[in-house]
């Protein structure tokens, strides 16, 4: 009873040594799903060490040790497989054979295939696909037993004097498999405790990283300026824990938050060779405060020692840095530095989206600007001149048709770009009609018919007016007998759909103007809703033309349907 | 009194414009088109001194309708158009003068001024005018263009000017001469005008004749007087 209670003391040191073990640096190769080479090496040193400390910390009982030495063995055959428990054994075996004793040798041969059998348990549970078995505290635990019972059989074997090796096992037997069977189940639970913890911790880091990537694109939204770059400053600094974040452009810096804001300012020059450094070689400059020390150049007080500079990039061009700073008592994580990259990356890839996204607006707008300039005139001039006719025999309607045109050009100056109601739309169109109609008496008519639900649907505006002038400049008035526009709005199975009709059918794709006029009308529509949306024509000749325009339908709208 | 024709599609530039003439006084209105097809008519049954013709017009352009005006009766033309300049600059030296929309009546004097000195010297003005390319054609109500390579022989009758297709027989307000010079047709008769593409077969007849068969069957008679130029054309 006393050895029991002497082994199971002897092995609380021995776990002890197992949790300082797993808490150190050692242990991080466990943590990964395959053991390289040179992890495998590593484990076999501990684990051997294990053995050989098991056989030191042991009692002696007759000439023999009670000991703990089969707990290095089992393990490192059941982690590591046959080959690093064999080894492991064959270690523990020999320190134990030249201890002496009679049982020497049976001791020696029995630690090596204890190894063997934790080995060959690990064998069997990888092929059975059950690797993380191998962790299992019961597994252990029995696998020793099994172990431990093989031992005390090998001791009876092959120990001579046959009756003190009887005598001997019988004193020690029962206190040595119950000793070293639940010292393995403990140093395993221990060890699988770890592991999850560092499983678990990697996965929250990757959340949180991944919940920063999102709030700080969320920001970018706006584009690379003071404000925003503050604010990614400050979401930064919250949620990595570093000293200070610095987010600069190639000149100065843009907003600085954190230890040493007060002389580190927005707005100023960039000072740190750290900086231009890596916004001249276009990489990531690390001083880690160890081997290179970040020396603020502006403040002899500056609490900053490390720093982290990764430059941000446009299509490989550097347009400015993200830096992260830690004081000079502080270690710089390289948990923070990956994280750094990471962000550094994908804030380049989405600045080079939004100045993509920018442009594209830009050329949308430049061309529809163009394409109002070039219609103008023709217009103009020929509605001047049906004023002036009208003037002869009717002041009232030549009094309207002025202020129709007024209104017209009005709305043509005042809206550019932006979305505006079909409503909206409508009106500008009416305004247009009411001139061309005047202009061209009994040889056009136009009939209108639209869902009243649906003047409140969102489109480009300037998406109507040149659709119908196209009706009339490039159909009505091509033809000899009298023109008719339909223009309809109506809900359909997949959104809403905007008709324009003529009878002319004299659209021919080869007219240059015609086709630029319907493209920008076409892009802006797909740019505000998606590929799915926007123009589509047909045209039977010397019969009709007709263009069609595809929305969606407004949510607020589809409740009701 | 300028006698004068009108061609604009715009009724209310038709009105504005006559009103202008008609308040100097020099003008006599003889017709007022909205259409090129009306303009070649009222042309050929007219024969204006002048022109004031619209750039834009439906199916046929002021500049083809000038290509389908007998060269012998061209009138006088005045270009009347809301913004094309640019376009008429090119053509400005041929023409005696273009007008902005909106005419103004002081600018219209200049011009009227321009036409009094060019008529009474009696200059007939000549525009190298474009090959036609299509011929307009009435079938019933409707205007029809004939693409030139599909006409196989023209010939005029009692009841006017007439082209023949494969498939039809349609009248032109054109006038043979008219095709004659501005068309690639062969003249090989006083009343007929022959594509060559199409023909056929020629008979040699007694007394200097000859009797031509087209590819759908037609015959076409080649007078004594155009057989040389017609065996000179095929090399007989």
């Amino acid at each position: 009873m006393g050895l029991i209670i002497d082994l199971l003391q002897q092995m609380s040191v021995f776990l002890v040594i197992a949790y300082i073990f797993t808490k150190s640096p050692a242990f991080r190769p466990l943590t990964s799903e395959s053991l390289s080479w040179r992890h495998k090496l590593l484990l076999y040193v501990i684990f051997s060490s294990f053995s050989i400390m098991g056989t030191y910390f042991g009692l002696p009982v007759q000439d023999a040790i009670a000991n703990t030495r089969a707990i290095g063995p089992v393990l490192a055959g059941l982690i590591g497989g046959p080959l690093l428990g064999v080894a492991t054994g064959i270690t523990g075996g020999l320190h134990r054979y030249f201890l002496g004793g009679f049982t020497a040798f049976s001791c020696g041969v029995s630690t090596t295939m204890e190894g063997l059998i934790g080995g060959l348990v690990c064998m069997i549970l990888l092929r059975r696909g059950q690797a993380e078995q191998r962790f299992n505290p019961l597994i252990a635990l029995l696998t020793t037993l099994c172990a431990e019972g093989l031992q005390m059989g090998i001791i009876l074997l092959l120990s001579t004097p046959r009756a003190e090796a009887f005598q001997l096992v019988q004193a020690i037997a029962a206190p040595m498999i119950l000793a070293n069977s639940a010292g393995a189940a403990l140093f395993m639970s221990i060890i699988r405790d770890q592991r999850r913890m560092y499983d678990h911790f990697g996965a929250m880091f990757s959340a949180k990283a991944f919940e920063l990537a999102e709030r700080v694109l969320e920001i970018l939204g706006d584009g690379l300026n003071h404000k925003t770059a503050l604010q990614m400053a400050q979401l930064l600094h919250r949620w990595t824990g570093v000293g200070a974040v610095a987010i600069t452009d190639r000149k100065q810096v843009l907003a600085f938050v954190g230890l040493g804001e007060d002389h580190h300012l927005a707005g100023s020059q960039i000072m740190s060779p750290l900086t231009r450094r890596a916004i001249e070689n276009n990489q990531t400059v690390f001083a880690d405060g160890v081997r290179e020390i970040y020396h603020c150049t502006i403040s002899d007080q500056c609490p900053l020692s490390s720093a982290l500079v990764v430059p941000l990039r446009v299509d490989q061009d550097v347009i400015g840095t993200i830096k992260l700073y830690e004081p000079r008592r502080k270690l710089f994580l390289n948990i923070n530095r990956s994280l750094g990259e990471g962000l550094a990356a994908l804030l380049s890839e989405q600045l080079m989206h939004s100045r993509y996204q920018e442009q594209k607006t830009l050329l949308a707008q430049s061309e529809l600007k163009l394409a109002q300039a070039q219609v103008n005139p023709h217009f103009l001039f020929n509605a001047l001149n049906t004023v002036v006719a009208v003037l002869r025999k009717d002041a009232d309607q030549a009094r309207d048709l002025l202020l129709h045109l007024s209104r017209f050009f009005r709305k043509n100056l005042k809206r550019s770009s932006d979305i505006t109601t079909l409503e909206e739309e409508l009106d500008h169109v009416r305004s247009y009609l009411y001139i061309e109609e005047a202009r061209f008496g009994d040889r056009l008519s136009v009939n209108l018919e639209v869902d009243a639900a649906l003047m409140s649907i969102h489109l480009p505006a300037f998406t109507l007016q040149p659709l119908i002038e196209n009706a009339i400049k490039h159909g009505v008035s091509k033809i000899i007998e009298p023109g008719t526009i339909n223009l309809s709005a109506a809900r359909t199975d997949h959104g809403v759909e905007i008709l324009i009709c003529d009878n002319a059918g004299t659209y021919t794709e080869h007219d240059q103007s015609d086709g630029l006029g319907l493209q920008i009308v076409d892009k802006r529509i797909k740019n505000l809703y998606g590929p799915s949306y926007g123009l589509t024509l047909s045209c039977q000749p010397g019969e009709m033309t007709k263009v069609s325009i595809k929305l969606p339908l407004p949510e607020s709208m589809e409740s009701k349907a | 009194m300028i006698r004068a024709l009108i061609v604009d599609d715009e009724q209310l530039a038709r009105a504005e414009l006559q009103a202008l003439l008609e308040a100097t006084g020099e003008f006599e209105l003889l017709a007022s088109c909205a259409n090129g097809f009306d303009a070649i008519k009222a042309i050929n049954e007219h024969q204006p001194d002048v022109l004031f013709l619209d750039v834009e017009m439906p199916v046929i352009n002021g500049f083809q309708l000038l290509s389908m005006v007998d060269a012998e009766r061209m009138p006088q033309v005045v270009f009347v158009t809301a913004y094309d300049e640019f376009a008429l600059k090119a053509f400005e030296e041929k023409t005696l003068d273009y007008l902005l929309k909106p005419v103004e009546a002081e600018r219209l004097a200049l011009t009227l001024t321009k036409l009094k000195h060019t008529l009474q010297r009696g200059q007939v003005p000549s525009y190298t005018t474009p090959e036609l390319q299509r011929i307009p054609c009435c079938q019933g109500r409707r205007v029809k263009l004939v693409d030139i390579e599909q006409v196989e022989s023209v010939f005029t009758d009692i009841s006017g000017v007439h082209l023949r297709t494969a498939e039809a027989q349609l009248c032109t307000d054109l006038t043979l001469k008219v095709l004659e010079q501005r068309t690639p047709l062969l003249r090989c008769h006083k009343q007929y005008l022959i594509n060559l593409a199409f023909v056929d077969e020629i008979q040699l007849l007694e007394g200097g004749t000859a009797s031509i068969l087209t590819r759908s069957g037609h015959t076409v008679p080649v007078s004594r007087r155009y057989l040389r130029q017609l065996k000179e054309r095929l090399s007989f």
